[in-house]
């Protein structure tokens, strides 16, 4: 799997490191390529499919039989105004809102919502995807480095050399390795925000789920966090961006989807979609955001 | 001096009474806590209930509850066994709600977080909610446990030989002044009290340190 997510990566000029032993540590982030945004790359199979899911509260319908499908190595931004049902479809896919209908499958892991899901079955579920939230929540009486390992030992069994070695490769990834001793009250929210990055990464998701991840931040500190998700990105992690960054979404993103009244109303190619929509909502969508 | 010091041999009762009463409370509160915040109904509403009615009546009242109400069921307690158990189970009550106001306090993207990662329930608990909430509670808990030292004294009423009993006693042997006595008595409780109090403070701001903003 480690091997396969490369593919986003490999190209001619960048050959994947052909030493063929990747060990557990290694594997959570390969050598970065350079970055190679732009090129056509070679889609891999599914590894998050949501089917039909609809949700309400009340009478109010957030989501309405939403389909969505996302490649192995493909990087997703999902756009649109707000209450359009973005960040619910989102937390819809690790089950941290539970949908009223529809089905959802993640790396293999299918959750129909007719049934009641086992706390073993959710577990599964989410321990195959891995989600920065806008408000950071990491852990605030444990260290950067300790909020990283925590999940490994409990989760993943790691012991704490193996979990904090492993902690250590994924701060340095992204530019943290100083912090690791300090508490996260003592970071800033863009320190903040990658220590989350690494918090999930170190869990080897198969898909990194974003829900505004840069909405709380000021612009500079918003770009640290951007940089660090567009290398994970070149790097062939298979992602799901909800943003209103939308420079990262028509530069990063292999695919946008843009959503509006619980439903998805355009997808496709961000160069297409967010330079001449056809949908007359993206159009007033974009004008707003150009006007800010 | 004899006096004082016969009073001084009652500290030892207090302190035990205090202490054991705030480990039945410290334990109890848990399950009545979570009771309290279960989502069932079953379980929710007789928690509520009973937290409602053991702060409603005054602690002595349960004392004598306890001690002289039980008899009438053949239940004959010891004084020192009915005051532990009175102040223990209103302690639950008193506990029950600083604990669950501490865990209402975390943010619930905590229980989020803890959920996205995987983490089993359990653990999230242990590791992740009951420390933060902890925290919080810590200066209600202590506030608490102050408190509960000084109802201590109301052991006395039912023959308890601690500190408030045996300076009556000396009062009314008239071995020394009773305003000296009483001023003795109260200068006991203070030092207990204020050096606990700081220390609680002080243990508070460094933890508050550690995780402030």
């Amino acid at each position: 799997m480690a091997l396969k997510r490369r593919n986003r990566g490999e190209t001619a000029e960048h050959p994947p490191a052909g030493d063929g032993t990747v060990d557990r540590v290694a594997a959570v982030l390969p050598a970065p390529p350079l970055s190679q945004a732009g090129e056509p790359r070679a889609a891999g199979a599914p590894v998050v499919r949501l089917t039909d899911i609809a949700k309400r509260y009340g009478d109010h319908v957030v989501l309405d039989g939403v389909n969505l499908e996302v490649r192995e190595g493909e990087a997703l931004a999902i756009v649109g105004p707000s209450g359009a049902g973005k960040s619910t479809l989102l937390r819809c896919v690790n089950f941290l809102e539970q949908p009223d209908r529809g089905r959802i499958e993640v790396a293999g892991h299918a959750i129909g919502v007719d049934e009641k899901p086992s706390s073993r079955r959710l577990a599964e579920l989410r321990r195959s995807s891995g989600m920065v939230f806008q408000a950071f929540n990491l852990f605030p009486h444990y260290t950067v480095l300790q909020n990283v390992s925590f999940a490994q030992r409990r989760v993943l069994g790691r012991t704490a050399e193996e979990a904090d070695a492993c902690s250590m490769q994924l701060l340095e990834r992204v530019g943290l390795k100083d912090k690791a001793a300090q508490y996260p009250a003592r970071c800033s929210g863009g320190q903040q925000q990658r220590a989350a990055i690494a918090r999930a990464l170190a869990l080897n998701p198969k898909v990194m789920l974003f829900d505004e991840p840069t909405s709380a931040l000021d612009p500079e500190l918003g770009l640290e966090v951007l940089a660090v998700m567009r290398q994970l990105a070149d790097e062939g992690m298979t992602m799901i961006v909800v943003t209103h960054e939308m420079n990262f979404a028509k530069n990063v993103a292999d695919e946008v989807a843009v959503m509006c009244d619980g439903g998805i109303i355009e997808q496709g190619d961000p160069k297409q979609v967010l330079v001449d929509p056809a949908h007359a909502r993206t159009r007033q969508f974009l004008r707003a955001v150009l006007e800010r | 001096m004899d006096a004082y010091r016969e009073i001084l041999g009652g500290l030892p009762t207090t302190l035990m009474l205090g202490l054991l009463a705030l480990a039945i409370g410290a334990i109890g509160a848990l399950p009545l806590m979570f009771a309290r915040r279960a989502r069932s109904l079953l379980l929710r509403v007789p928690a509520r209930a009973a937290i409602d009615l053991l702060r409603a009546v005054p602690p002595i009242v349960w004392l004598f509850l306890v001690f002289f109400g039980l008899t009438e069921f053949d239940v004959t307690l010891q004084p020192f066994t009915a005051s532990v158990l009175a102040l223990g189970v209103v302690s639950c009550a008193y506990l029950a709600e600083i604990y669950r106001g501490g865990f209402m306090a975390i943010d619930h993207g905590q229980v989020e977080a803890s959920q996205a990662l995987g983490l089993r329930r359990r653990d999230a608990l242990r590791f992740v909610l009951a420390p933060q909430a902890l925290r919080v509670a810590l200066p209600a808990i202590v506030t608490y446990a102050l408190a509960l030292l000084k109802d201590t004294s109301l052991a006395y009423t039912i023959g308890v030989r601690e500190v408030l009993f045996r300076a009556n006693e000396e009062t009314q042997l008239g071995a020394a002044s009773p305003l000296s006595i009483l001023l003795f008595t109260a200068a006991i409780y203070a030092v207990l009290s204020i050096p606990t109090a700081l220390l609680a403070r002080r243990l508070d701001t460094a933890l508050r340190s550690k995780v402030a903003r």
